[in-house]
């Protein structure tokens, strides 16, 4: 309510003052000459916005959403997600996998210094999976994405070798995601914990480095003279702590922010009549669901499930909460995962209230007292936990009056979110909810629909399926890249059909970017700062 | 009492559905969830973890802050001095503002301009701090480019005139809280002094108007309005919460919200305490500044 109500003034406000003021932009033409079209030059300073400080450790449990932009920019991975998401070599240059798929191989690039000049070498690697990822005392942040390694061993100092506890194709796809190496020399004796390394100037490979941390305030990085890569164009990339979303507007549009994720799309409007700001949208690999419990016995019902999906226009909610950025959902891959995605199936479920009544009364649903359908004498009525964060209670809001329409009472009950995620995802003690995931830049979502995760997991639903499981397994084992898109295109009409979540969209993300700002490529902002050494500022 | 600020926040916040934003998550799978409890010693009884705290604070030892793994003692010494001179700006910005306006309002009572300012303050006191907060923001700001847009100070040129242009915006807004309480104070409390037979007496024995209402009226119409403004404290520490997160402003009000969203046990409770601390002290001072403008009170 709070956060609505406080975007519906800002508007207000912004119109206002706009209204009265007449354009603020006095900034030199957009024609102005600069370098020869299209070369990039070297210098400036580019801020990013950020919510809180962030936890400079790629690993830490308390490394959040905004660690996620700096911490990919200093600390390198193996692989790197590609311009097309598939991985790309970052501190590995090649890798290998033997005939049983059980141990992969990497060699890495030679000469890599760290940020105080020390070499870097296998053994950072082996340290940082042995000694921090693998083990389970410690509770290292995304250790579930490596459940598969038993153990990580430096054959020499350009060569490591992964050995697994099962086959798992997504190997190099995981280690591009969060999956920064860190020094051994300077983490050995604590690795999550030091705080000047988290919270001050840690020791890296990128190809910038930290300058100054101020807490609450700002991150400042200066080039890593070290790096391996080529010299990156910026002298400074700056973030800086701004934890409300309005004033990150405001602050672009004053010049003072020169790249951001606006999340309020109600914004975009304000936002293009800025000559000053381009806006951007960029796929993501992500979904939003509705996780019906399938503790419940009326979810287990799949015509049910069928129902639920017809009786709710996606397409109205992607309109009105998410200004048109985002697609219609039937499964788990996202349409930013080209190579794997299959468009067919966004027509699978339209828009048909009709359809679904029919669906609900098949299911054994009948109209009783005030059109509610009841089946045994109960009616279909249901609590909806809701998350307060981003666009979560307009769009249960929108689905409580579709299930309406079709005689489904859903009853909402908003929480904060830190005790939602206790009630719904640590208790399970929950009966529907909507949420989203993003995952690895891979189709391999196994842990979010495994049998084995359910109830305890990332299998919110508790949804148990052997045919999905086995789906999902041919994927992790496939061979070849020919073999694995075979397969997942079969999960993806496999899940259309049967409907483990609801799925909802696919969301786009809106970036704000200033206009003198190039070379940024067509990638997520939090992958886009993984090439933030190509990025360059065009003269004014 | 600040012992029982502690342990009632210390059992509240205990209570409080959720847990540190760290095991919170969705992406956290249970086996890490239980790790990462059993580290943080969450595992162990409330009350035997209140005993632990309350030992360490009485050495000083204000316990390790849940999401950073800094000292509560150190996060709260980085934070406190910028609230300090945030509140303390607001307040010195409401009382040179706000106590002429109120003698102003009372000696030309139900003028046009009397209700004018009445009007005013109202509407200051009505009018959302994070809607004034962004929409000073968008006319300095943006419209206008003359003061900076938020933060404490430019990264890389901090100087004493940054500092300040910083500071104004914030300052004003949360200034706003409290201006309109502290004028309307101040003309109520005047007006009963100006009828006051003392004044009467002065006037006829020939003062010079302003002096009558400076000299005289004022100094007893500030009696209340001081009290006033030392229970106007609280109020200001509160406003911080939402000035801070508007203008980005790295102070004690986003530390106490970042740490109430997280269940950053001992920071919530250090925050608490701190807080408590600066209450009582406030109106401590507030009770000295009375004593000295009221002969009566000493004694």
């Amino acid at each position: 309510m709070l956060r609505s109500a406080r975007s519906l003034l800002t508007i207000l406000a912004i119109t206002a003052v706009v209204a009265a003021c007449g354009p603020s932009q006095t900034a030199a033409p957009s024609g102005a000459p600069a370098a020869p079209a299209g070369a990039p030059t070297y210098g400036g300073t580019v801020t990013i916005p950020i919510v809180a400080d962030p936890t400079l450790n790629p690993w830490s449990p308390n490394a959040f959403v905004e660690s996620l932009f700096v911490n990919r920019i200093l600390f390198d991975g193996l692989t790197k997600p590609g311009k097309d998401l598939a991985p790309a070599a970052d501190l590995a240059q090649s890798w290998t996998t033997s005939a049983d798929g059980l141990s992969w191989t990497f060699k890495l690039r030679s000469g890599v210094k760290w940020s105080d000049g020390q070499p870097f070498s296998a053994d950072d690697v082996a340290f940082t999976f042995n000694d921090i990822v693998l083990k389970p005392d410690l509770g290292a942040q995304n250790r579930g994405n490596f459940s598969a390694v038993k153990s990580v061993t430096a054959v020499d100092p350009t060569t490591v070798r992964f050995d697994l506890s099962r086959k798992f194709s997504a190997l190099a796809s995981y280690l591009a995601y969060n999956a920064g190496i860190v020094p051994k020399h300077v983490l050995q004796a604590d690795p999550l914990k030091t705080n000047s390394f988290n919270k001050g100037t840690p020791v890296s490979t990128g190809p910038y480095k930290v300058e100054k941390y101020t807490s609450g305030q700002s991150v400042s990085l200066v080039r890593n003279d070290s790096y391996f890569g080529p010299k990156p164009y910026l002298d400074r990339v700056v973030f800086t702590v701004v934890p409300d979303a309005n004033t990150q507007i405001a602050q672009a549009l004053s010049g003072d922010i020169s790249i951001m994720i606006l999340d309020d799309k109600a914004a975009v409007s304000r936002v293009k009549s800025s000559t000053d700001l381009a806006v951007v949208s960029r796929p993501l690999v992500q979904y939003y669901w509705l996780a019906l419990n399938q503790t419940d016995p009326r979810f287990t019902d799949v015509k049910v499930r069928q129902a639920f999906v017809q009786a709710i226009d996606r397409k109205a909610i992607i309109d009105s909460v998410e200004h048109g950025y985002g697609s219609v959902a039937n499964s788990a891959i996202t349409p930013a995962l080209k190579a794997y995605y299959d468009p067919s199936l966004s027509s699978k479920y339209p828009y048909d209230p009709e359809a679904a009544k029919k669906l609900l009364g098949q299911a054994g649903w009948t109209p009783g007292p005030n059109g509610v359908l009841q089946k045994d004498g109960k009616p279909f009525q249901f609590t909806m936990d809701v998350g307060q964060k981003g666009i979560l209670e307009p769009v249960n809001a929108l689905i409580q009056q579709d299930l309406k329409k079709v005689g489904v009472v859903a009853d909402l009950n908003p929480m904060e979110w830190n005790a939602y995620i206790q009630k719904v995802v640590v208790q399970r003690n929950y009966t529907a909810t909507v949420n989203w995931w993003t995952y690895p830049s891979d189709p391999d979502v196994f842990p979010y629909y495994a049998s084995s995760a359910a109830g305890k997991g990332f299998n919110i639903p508790g949804y148990k399926d052997p045919k999905l499981d086995d789906l999902l397994t041919q994927g992790q084992t496939a061979a070849d890249l020919a073999q694995r898109k075979a397969v997942y295109k079969q999960v993806q009409s496999y899940m259309a059909d049967t409907l483990p979540y609801l799925f909802l969209w696919y969301p786009e993300e809106v970036d704000v970017v200033s206009s003198s700002l190039k070379g940024v490529p067509d990638l997520g902002l939090r992958d886009a700062v993984q090439y933030i050494g190509e990025w360059w500022l065009a003269k004014k | 009492m600040i012992v029982f600020v502690s342990a009632l926040t210390f059992f509240f916040v205990n209570l409080a559905p959720g847990g540190p934003a760290s095991v919170m998550r969705f992406d956290v799978t249970a086996e890490q969830r239980d790790a990462l409890i059993h580290e943080m010693g969450l595992d162990r009884p409330v009350v035997e973890r209140y005993a632990d705290w309350l030992g360490g604070a009485l050495r000083g030892d204000l316990g390790t802050s849940l999401l950073t793994n800094e000292p509560v003692a150190q996060r709260i010494a980085d934070r406190l001095p910028n609230t300090l001179l945030l509140a303390g700006a607001a307040l010195l910005l409401s009382i040179v503002v706000g106590i002429p306006m109120g003698v102003l309002q009372a000696v030309r009572r139900n003028s046009w301009l009397d209700h004018a300012l009445t009007a005013l303050s109202a509407l200051g006191l009505s009018v959302p701090v994070f809607w004034l907060g962004i929409v000073l923001i968008l006319l300095f700001a943006v419209t206008w480019h003359v003061l900076p847009s938020a933060g404490i100070a430019s990264v890389g040129k901090d100087s004493l005139g940054d500092r300040l242009a910083h500071l104004v915006l914030p300052a004003s807004v949360l200034a706003s809280t409290v201006l309109p309480t502290v004028v309307r104070f101040t003309r109520s409390s005047m007006v009963d002094v100006l009828v006051q037979d003392y004044l009467r007496t002065a006037t006829s024995k020939g003062l010079a108007p302003a002096a009558v209402v400076f000299g005289h009226g004022l100094r007893n119409a500030l009696i209340p309005v001081t009290s006033a403004i030392g229970a106007l404290a609280p109020r200001l520490l509160g406003g911080t919460v939402v000035t801070e997160a508007v203008f980005s402003w790295p102070g004690m009000g986003r530390l106490a919200l970042e740490a109430a969203n997280g269940r950053d046990y001992p920071l919530v409770v250090g925050v608490a305490v701190v807080v408590a601390a600066i209450a009582v002290v406030s109106s401590l001072i507030v009770d000295l500044v009375v004593a000295r403008l009221d002969p009566r009170v000493v004694g």
